[in-house]
């Protein structure tokens, strides 16, 4: 009696084990996969053909508006000043052309690092910083990396929580204060 | 080991212990939380180039010049214009609404026709101009057969309209009523010509006869922003206001001085002003001068104007005394509500500027010179603003003129807006073919038998000309700030377009042709004016005017005394008689206008007391052509025998923001006939209680 005791509870600490190494797995392994869904943006665009092949950096497309606002993505009208017509041979750039600047449709970019609307973000204000220390590296990339989309959320898996605004700001001595970001 | 219920539970409970170590629990908590803001329905907000362009708009009484701002080519916030003289920065408690009013639940979005059972159909333009075409045609050349009525008393397009009834041989081209109606007539009996201005900016002394400047006489935004100028808060005063009317008014709320005058009596309140100063030697060198001084002093002693108004004599004399002593003095007569007043009141205002010797000089009344008309075959400013829509549609409704066969409504909402509301109404039913050019689903709209929406204002050309009240010549213009949303078009382009079907030549093919071409010949510079700034002129009529002695001794009647004076007032928050309450203002009304579903009108104690009243009773409204059922709120400063009631209440079209919401005090407007001049006056209007 005492014998079959002691075999159950060697038993249930062995199944607690089980049952945490499993949670364990699914919570490091399989939840973070299963959380985001991977989604592939409209155009495969190449920075690394802009930026080596013709020299642009950033702030070719990415600009600054005349009240200093950030512009974001290039629109048609921008990427028309050169791409009126079709320049090479990539199917990419044949598929922007017909597909969305010749139908005069905006191409439905997926932004990495969009921001809900209670967030009032200057990239004017944080000019001094370099685009990568936010943004992924996507320069010297021929493809664009993958969107990951949160099921729940809906946002984006790079978006910036507001801890990492949070923990940068006490970094270099801004303030943390609720109106700095939320209007 | 096998698995029994025992074993289980410890697997589980070692799942649960060790989710606590991984991210399931705290980021789908976390998740969850930021899903919970994203609710489908919430507003997104659009981003982009934000730009600023000009424009007008003309929601208000009068025309507000506007800076937009728009993001990504979508306006979001009107402001006021400070480069502009028109409204001189100020914006309009509706204009300022502007933008949201661009997705207002009220806009027709397309060209509709009436079908059975009063439901509408959406067509074409081309069917709709086809079937106005067809009306009109039937109607061409014949008299009395087409009238138009346009509420855009300093637009080009009332122009274009204008010209247009005289091609379709009709001479029945109106304003909607308003102040300068009274003044044309006035200015006509006076001898003068152009149009009657005041030069508010350089005034040192302003008395204010019934005109409300603050919410309803003139240009509303630029009178509140000259005050503003000339009494800066902690700076030096440099004008004195002095307003006599019924009741404490927004005007009068900023007075210096509020002298308590009934209602339609700011004629002999005048007179009685110019008893005390011709008895101080003020004369003028002018033809009837000895006629004016004889009517004067015989009718218009301090004891008669005493008994008629209740103003004491020595408030008369001491008011006459600083009048006469302002090196700038300047008087304004009008309506209490911004249409409906009487020649006499502007012909017995300019006679005390006269006497002042304030006609034609600075800061005082001034004779403003019209702008060239852009086309030719149209009415003068001064023609048209004198026609009588009011004592048209009156006789419409007693049969003494027969009712058109096509009625026009432009920018327009005679069915909700004329005074004896439900007389006009009546009237207006009795034309077979009613077709409303209105941008919104308002009263006349929603029985028209043809919609044309016109565009709303920031999507369309526009220009304003010489607002009345201002004190100097001006116009302004403004080109779309947005693409139409809807199926609008522009009005004007829709009679160019039926005109010349009609073979009627306007000289012109857009309503851009037309604009550039008014800009021209006024000497303007059409590019600065769409950027929103003002053409103005110093150009002016002669000063010679007369006292029309001999119209003031047949208009001014001394009043019986012992009625119930209905006191109207217009608040701009709550609309103007072209527009509803607009959505965004449903908050600023006074919970002594309107609570719930009932409208409150405001009487003082005493008068209460007599009519048996009490705060908060209900009272039923009686006047010549229709009733009103309100609640009652005590105001002190509201005159005795006198109910002050909130006009914009009351509509039947529109939208959930302003359908259903009180009662619409224009129905118990009562419209006489002045004598004298013939013009349907409503200002004098007596009610019975119940």
């Amino acid at each position: 009696m005492e014998e079959k005791r002691a075999s159950k509870q060697c038993g249930g600490v062995l199944a607690f084990f089980i049952g945490v190494l499993a949670s364990l797995v699914i919570g490091w392994w399989v939840f973070p996969q299963v959380i985001y869904s991977q989604k592939t943006q409209p155009i495969d665009f190449s920075h690394k053909v802009h930026v080596e092949g013709e020299g642009m950096d950033c702030e070719s497309c990415h600009t600054f508006m005349e009240d200093g606002s950030f512009a974001g993505l290039p629109s048609n009208e921008q990427c028309a000043e050169c791409h009126e017509d079709i320049l090479g041979e990539s199917k990419a750039e044949e598929t922007y052309v017909n597909e969305y600047l010749n139908k005069d449709v905006e191409v439905p970019w997926l932004v990495y690092q969009y921001q809900p609307d209670n967030v009032y973000f200057s990239h004017m204000a944080h000019k001094g910083f370099e685009c990568t220390d936010c943004h992924p590296d996507v320069g010297n990339s021929d493809t664009l990396p993958t969107y990951y989309e949160n099921r729940i959320s809906g946002y984006s898996k790079q978006t910036m929580k507001m801890w990492q605004c949070e923990r940068c700001h006490a970094e270099v001595g801004t303030s943390n204060a609720c109106y700095v970001c939320h209007k | 080991m096998g698995i029994d219920r025992r074993t289980f539970i410890q697997l589980v409970t070692g799942g649960v212990v060790g989710s606590l170590f991984t991210p399931v629990i705290w980021k789908s908590l976390d998740d969850a939380a930021i899903w919970s803001q994203n609710w489908s329905w919430i507003p997104r907000l659009k981003y982009g180039q934000i730009t600023e362009h000009a424009t007008i708009s003309k929601f208000g009484p009068s025309p507000c010049s506007l800076m937009v701002k728009s993001v990504a080519g979508s306006p979001y916030v009107a402001k006021g214009n400070a480069e502009n003289e028109m409204s001189k920065g100020g914006v309009d408690a509706i204009s300022a609404g502007g933008a949201q009013l661009l997705y207002s639940p009220s806009r027709v979005k397309g060209p509709m026709k009436k079908v059975a059972d009063g439901k509408y159909e959406s067509i074409s333009w081309d069917d709709a101009e086809k079937m106005l075409s067809e009306k009109l045609s039937a109607v061409k050349g014949q008299a009395g057969k087409l009238a138009i009525v346009s509420g855009d008393a300093t637009g080009t397009s009332s122009e274009v309209l204008s010209a247009f009834a005289a091609g379709m041989g009709s001479k029945d081209c109106y304003l909607m009523p308003g102040d300068e109606q009274a003044a044309a007539v006035a200015l006509e009996n006076m001898g003068g010509s152009g149009q009657i201005g005041y030069d508010l900016d350089n005034s040192d002394f302003v008395l204010l006869v019934g005109a409300d400047a603050m919410n309803s006489w003139g240009s509303v935004v630029r009178n509140q922003r000259v005050y503003a100028d000339k009494r800066p808060t902690g700076g030096d005063i440099e004008s004195v206001y002095v307003y006599a009317g019924p009741f404490l008014n927004s005007t009068a709320a900023i007075s210096d001085k509020w002298v308590p005058v009934a209602p339609g009596t700011g004629s002999i309140f005048s007179l009685g002003l110019a008893y005390h100063m011709l008895n101080a030697g003020a004369s003028a060198s002018v033809a009837d001068f000895a006629d004016f001084k004889t009517l004067v002093m015989s009718r218009f002693t301090p004891d008669k104007v005493e008994k008629a108004i209740g103003v004491a004599p020595g408030v008369m004399a001491g008011l006459a005394k600083q009048l006469m002593s302002a090196s700038a003095p300047l008087v304004i007569s009008g309506s209490e509500f911004g249409q409906g007043a009487g020649a006499v009141d502007i012909i017995a205002a300019s006679a005390l500027n006269m006497l002042l010797g304030r006609v034609g000089e600075q800061g005082g009344m001034k004779l403003l010179a019209d702008l060239p008309l852009a086309v030719d075959a149209a009415a003068s400013r001064a023609e048209l603003s004198s026609r009588d829509f009011a004592g048209y549609l009156a006789a419409v409704a007693t049969d003494k003129v027969k009712a058109p066969e096509v009625m026009m409504a432009y920018e327009a909402n005679p069915v909700y807006a004329m005074p004896q509301a439900t007389t006009m109404a009546a009237a207006i039913a009795k034309v077979p073919f009613l077709v409303s050019f209105s941008t919104w689903m308002d009263e006349t709209a929603s029985i028209a038998d043809l919609i044309m929406p016109n565009p709303h204002s920031f999507e369309r050309f526009d220009d304003a000309q010489t607002p009345y009240g201002v004190g100097t010549t001006m116009l302004s213009a403004c080109a779309p700030v947005i693409e139409p949303l809807y199926n609008g078009k522009s009005t004007v382009d829709v009679i160019l377009s039926v005109a010349s079907g009609l073979g009627i030549d306007l000289g012109y093919e857009s309503v851009e042709a037309v604009l550039q071409a008014k800009a021209e010949k006024a000497g303007a510079d059409w590019d600065s004016l769409v950027e929103g700034v003002a053409y103005v002129s110093d150009s002016t009529e002669s000063d010679s005017l007369k006292f029309a002695a001999s119209v003031l001794s047949k208009a001014v009647t001394m009043p019986k005394g012992g009625e119930i004076a209905l006191a109207p007032y217009a608040k701009l928050n709550v609309g103007s008689s072209t527009m509803a309450i607009p959505p965004l203002n449903c908050v600023t009304v006074s919970k002594f206008e309107l609570q719930g579903k009932d409208l409150f009108v405001q009487i003082n104690g005493k008068t209460a007391k007599k009519l048996n009243a009490s705060e908060g009773s209900t009272v039923k409204l009686s006047g010549a052509g229709g009733e009103c059922v309100a609640r009652v709120h005590i105001n002190e400063g509201v005159m005795n025998d006198v109910i002050a009631a909130p006009l914009g209440f009351g509509h039947t079209a529109w939208d959930e923001f302003s359908r259903g919401k009180g009662d619409n005090i224009a129905k118990i407007l009562t419209v006489g006939t002045e004598p004298g001049t013939g013009m349907a006056v409503w200002t004098s209007s007596f009610v019975s209680v119940a």
